[in-house]
């Protein structure tokens, strides 16, 4: 039993020791680590295909992959608390009593032990109660006490005497902080809801270790508008969502909120975090491609797949965007940014057809006050990064242009075939003629230029059709993350104490000083000695004590 | 390193006793005033408008008013209890508000150079006026290295009172950059217009100064100018860096995205960075100690070896350096804890940059535990601090570079 009694003990002082405290803040920095070089809470299946079967295995089953939550990491976050709690636990009784206590009378053997020590002879006629009140007045910043014993007078001062309240402050401000995260752990919930724009919701989607959970909301978010504000350069500037909140089936409170500036209702706080896409309406024209010069006219509506019954390809709609603000300059020239208007992003698939990604623009590519026709983007990898601009050449918001288009087909066909320069200006009047009469339109030279690049494009393109974006009716969602956090108030008081704490112990060392006068024998006059330490910031105080000394000096001198 | 002791200059003297308190008290009416301006100037507080009004007719009469009352109320307190005028805040913090009034007052001289206003664009920014002094800024520092790093070989007072005078030179050629970069910022449009805090070029200008500033202050105080070389070589180190980003395009003043739109940014990054600046000259301190040992061990006598500060009182600088920015940089952690918690809903998300402050800290945090167990001593601790500093740089230059997170404002492109 005592044995048992005296390993408990031992163990208590090794969790409070200081060695231990090192090797924990060691061990936790380097722990912490491996979180940040290793992507948190990401698919599985990017992780599998990332470190391959043995790796991931490991990796996995030491929960590397949601690490800040695993049951070791947590253990050593509680080893901190209980090391911090035993180390206040046994340091603080003494420290208390050590503030409290205040030796005036110091032995001569003590005082030689002094660092900071320096001896006055002062000469026969000087008197102690002078020399006494003297040295007082040069002490006037300390907090002083005095003493007489054996005939020596034993003044004693203090700077900072509540150092040690630095110690406690900051180490208890750990743990309150520490009990704050794990309230919030606890009691708090975090998670995000995607209202589109006109709809309301009630449930939060949040990740706990890599599952997804749900968790109702006791009220419902409607979002009535979402709306964007850009610099003029591209980058958004403001992103701003009003909502409605709607408790019992009536609407409570209606406000806008911006990054930066969220709503609280019942304890939670609702951010504006992201937003998107909220399935808008699209209308696409398909512009046949077999030749017979026929439109359709195909509505679908973002993250919905539109599929031709006859040919089996499919448009599965991904995004759109309404402003698409680029930098039109070369590398090296001032910037210059457009606007290209709105554009839809699909992905195109079908038998024998290669899966692509494609941006596909509303309005004709315009630079430099030339029209150069209806401008795609395709992807073959499907990222958005690999985009590659495709001209189309024709203007497709103008149905003469497809008409003309056929029209030069023909006539060139007609003209037999052959592919010289004139024949094609041939064909190309021709065309012009049939589909305008006699009216030519102004910037036939660049129509011609269009037509010519048509008739380059358009047959490279696989697909039955060409997709065009024709008319949108916008609808976003706004991305909310909805949070209640009990523990922050307690982790923020902890905070407070932590600076608070750290000031103290750093900036208000204590600082102590003993002054000894006494007769140095008999007719001799009388010895002075004072003598300083302090636990903290020993160049400043070395100055301290000789800017004091020097004082001292000086007011002996004059008397 | 002796001690000085009552050798003060006139320029000391202006900051002691009555003539510093009064300005003191001057300087503190001048805040106020300018508070007062914001809480209750007429039309209100405006983020975007209130850089304006203190410039205004309105501001001066509020800051103006605000210094009077200050240096008069100072000047009857001192004259009725003398001995306030030794108050240890008034004659501690004169002198940085000196500072800052000057920098003040240069940046409006400098602010008369810049191109008339139908010049200024967003999309050519070469004509601003902040990049010519930030390129005096980088000569400046180079040349204030260089010459503590002279000192080194020849110690003699008037190169190390060259490197001083430089250092200090820089400092103001770049926080004035800054201030003027600010004003650039609204010049431009006064929807872009924020503090120049918002990406590394200017992250890394000011940590040039604040680490010289840091350093300056502990030599002046400690007389530890051997120290400089190092602590000046890890400044031009940085200026080498910024000429770099500015090569690669990365100087120009961008538009803020929307998380970063908060009044936290201008108080949270200064603080870190007031962090980042005393780390790196405990690691100058730590250099020095591990480069005078060496010289001893060696049996040295170089000349350098007089001047230069003892082993001990190396390791006490880097202390000093660790106990100024310990507190600084727990408190920036703490203001972006509450930053997150405004913005995202969360004060802690184990982002990697957050994580990164965190290790950053633990690092710091057991190396004084270390100290005061006294398990480590002097070479060990000296090493401490250099990989301190080390673990701090890939705080905020790697977590940018590689790895990826919500803080991806100093990403480079
Ligand atoms: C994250 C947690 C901790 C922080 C931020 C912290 C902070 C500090 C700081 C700043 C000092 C002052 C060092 C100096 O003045 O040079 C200190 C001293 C000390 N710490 Fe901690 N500490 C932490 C954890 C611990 C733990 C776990 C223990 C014990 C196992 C501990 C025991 C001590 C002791 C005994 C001292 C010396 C006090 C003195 O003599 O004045 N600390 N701590």
């Amino acid at each position: 039993m005592n044995n048992l009694n005296e390993s408990l003990k031992q163990m208590f002082v090794r969790l409070g020791s200081m060695t231990l405290a090192v090797a924990i803040l060691c061990v936790l920095a380097i722990a912490s680590v491996i979180g940040t070089v290793l992507l948190q809470n990401q698919e599985q299946a990017d992780y599998l295909n990332q470190f391959g079967q043995l790796w991931y295995w490991t990796f996995r089953s030491l929960g590397l992959f949601d690490m800040y939550h695993t049951w070791w990491f947590l253990t050593l976050l509680a080893f901190l608390m209980v090391s911090l709690a035993v180390c206040l636990w046994r340091n603080v009784p003494h420290m208390l009593k050590e503030m409290r206590m205040r030796k005036v009378v110091i032995t001569d053997k003590s005082l030689k032990h002094f660092h900071h020590l320096h001896h006055w002879k002062l000469g026969d006629g000087a008197d102690m109660a002078d020399v006494k009140r003297l040295a007082e007045r040069e002490l006037s910043g300390w907090e002083t006490l005095e003493a007489e014993k054996d005939g020596a007078i034993y003044l004693r001062g203090d700077k900072g005497r509540f150092h040690k309240w630095g110690y406690i402050l900051a180490h208890a401000a750990v743990l309150i902080i520490l009990i704050g995260g794990w309230i919030s752990v606890h009691y708090g919930f975090r998670g995000n809801m995607s209202v589109p724009e006109g709809q309301s919701d009630n449930e939060i989607e949040f990740l706990r270790g890599t599952a997804v959970h749900h968790l109702q909301m006791p009220f419902s978010v409607r979002c009535n508008s979402f709306h964007i504000a850009f610099y003029p350069s591209g980058p958004p500037k403001e992103f701003r969502s009003n909502l409605s909140i709607i408790d019992h089936g009536k609407v409570v409170m209606t406000k806008d909120i911006i990054v930066n500036e969220p709503l609280k209702y019942k304890g939670v706080r609702i951010y504006q975090a992201s937003f998107g896409d909220g399935g808008s309406a699209i209308t696409l024209k398909l512009f046949g491609l077999d030749g017979s010069e026929k439109v359709d006219t195909v509505k679908t509506r973002v993250y919905q797949t539109w599929k031709d019954p006859k040919t089996g390809v499919s448009l599965e709609i991904t995004d759109f965007r309404p402003f698409n603000i680029e930098n039109m300059a070369g590398a090296g020239q001032p910037k210059d940014f457009h606007d290209l208007g709105p554009a839809v992003e699909f992905i195109v698939r079908g038998p024998g057809l290669k899966p692509v990604k494609i941006k596909s623009y509303m309005n004709p590519f315009v630079y430099d006050g030339q029209n150069r026709g209806t401008l795609m983007e395709v992807s073959e990898s499907g990222d958005g990064k690999d985009y590659q601009p495709f001209l189309l050449g024709l203007d497709f918001t103008n149905p003469k242009e497809w008409e003309l288009f056929h029209a030069f087909v023909h006539a060139a066909a007609n003209l037999g075939g052959s592919n010289t320069k004139e024949e094609r200006f041939k064909a190309f009047n021709a065309a012009l003629k049939q589909v305008y009469g006699d009216k030519r339109p102004k910037d036939f030279q660049d129509l011609g230029v269009r037509l010519l690049q048509g008739m380059n494009s358009l047959p490279r393109i696989p697909w039955p059709f060409i997709p065009i974006l024709d008319d949108y009716d916008q609808v976003y969602y706004t991305g909310l993350q909805l949070t209640e956090d009990p523990g922050m108030n307690v982790v923020w008081t902890g905070s407070v104490l932590l600076v608070l704490g750290l000031c103290i112990m750093f900036y208000m060392p204590h600082r102590k000083l003993w002054l000894v006068i006494r007769p140095a024998g008999k007719g001799e006059g009388l010895e002075v000695s004072v003598a300083g330490m302090t636990n903290r910031n020993l160049l400043g105080f070395e100055k301290e004590f000789q800017a004091l000394q020097a004082r001292l000096n000086a007011t002996f001198e004059s008397s | 390193m002796s001690v000085a002791l009552a050798n003060q200059s006139t320029w000391e003297s202006l900051s002691h006793g009555r003539p510093g308190f009064i300005r003191f008290g001057a300087y503190l009416g001048l805040i106020l005033g300018a508070v007062g301006l914001a809480f209750y100037g007429s039309g209100g507080y405006d983020q975007q408008q209130y850089l304006f009004q203190l410039f205004s007719g309105q501001g001066l009469i509020w800051c103006g008013t605000g210094a009077i009352i200050g240096a008069l109320s100072s000047a009857v307190l001192s004259t009725l209890r003398p001995s306030i005028a030794d108050a240890k805040i008034a004659t501690n913090l004169v002198s940085w508000l000196d500072g800052a009034a000057l920098l003040l007052l240069l940046t409006a001289l400098l602010a008369q150079f810049e191109p008339p206003k139908s010049m200024i664009s967003f999309n050519d920014q070469s004509n601003l006026f902040s990049g010519r002094v930030i390129m005096t800024m980088n000569v400046v520092f180079i040349f204030s290295a260089v010459s503590y790093i002279a000192y080194l070989f020849a110690p003699d007072s008037f190169i190390g009172r060259l490197g001083t005078w430089t250092a200090w030179a820089g400092v103001y050629a770049g926080g004035s950059a800054l201030l003027l970069r600010w004003h650039e910022s609204y010049l431009i449009n006064t929807d872009i217009g924020h503090a120049p805090v918002s990406n590394l070029y200017e992250v890394f200008i000011l940590l040039c100064c604040v680490t010289t500033i840091v350093y300056l202050t502990l030599e002046r105080r400690y007389q530890a100018k051997a120290m400089g070389a190092f602590v000046m070589f890890l400044v031009a180190a940085a200026v080498f860096f910024d000429i770099w980003l500015a090569s690669v395009g990365e100087a120009s003043i961008k538009p803020l995205v929307p998380a970063l739109q908060s009044y936290w940014m201008k108080i949270h990054v200064p603080m870190n960075f007031v962090g980042y600046g005393s780390f790196s000259v405990a690691c100058g301190a730590g250099m020095a100690y591990l480069w005078r040992s060496r010289l001893e061990a060696r049996g040295s006598n170089a000349r350098v070896l007089a001047v230069m500060p003892t082993l001990d009182q190396l390791d006490q600088l880097a202390y000093k350096a660790v106990a100024i920015g310990f507190p600084a940089f727990t408190l920036a952690t703490i203001l972006g804890a509450a930053w997150a918690a405004e913005a995202w809903g969360g004060y802690w998300s184990w982002d990697p940059k957050e994580t990164w402050a965190l290790i950053v800290w633990l690092t710091y945090g057991a190396y004084l535990h270390a100290r005061v167990s006294h398990g480590w001593h002097g070479r060990g601790l000296a090493w401490w601090a250099v990989a301190g500093f080390l673990v701090t740089l890939f705080c905020f230059l790697g977590v940018n570079m590689y790895l990826s997170g919500l803080h991806s404002y100093g990403r480079l492109s």
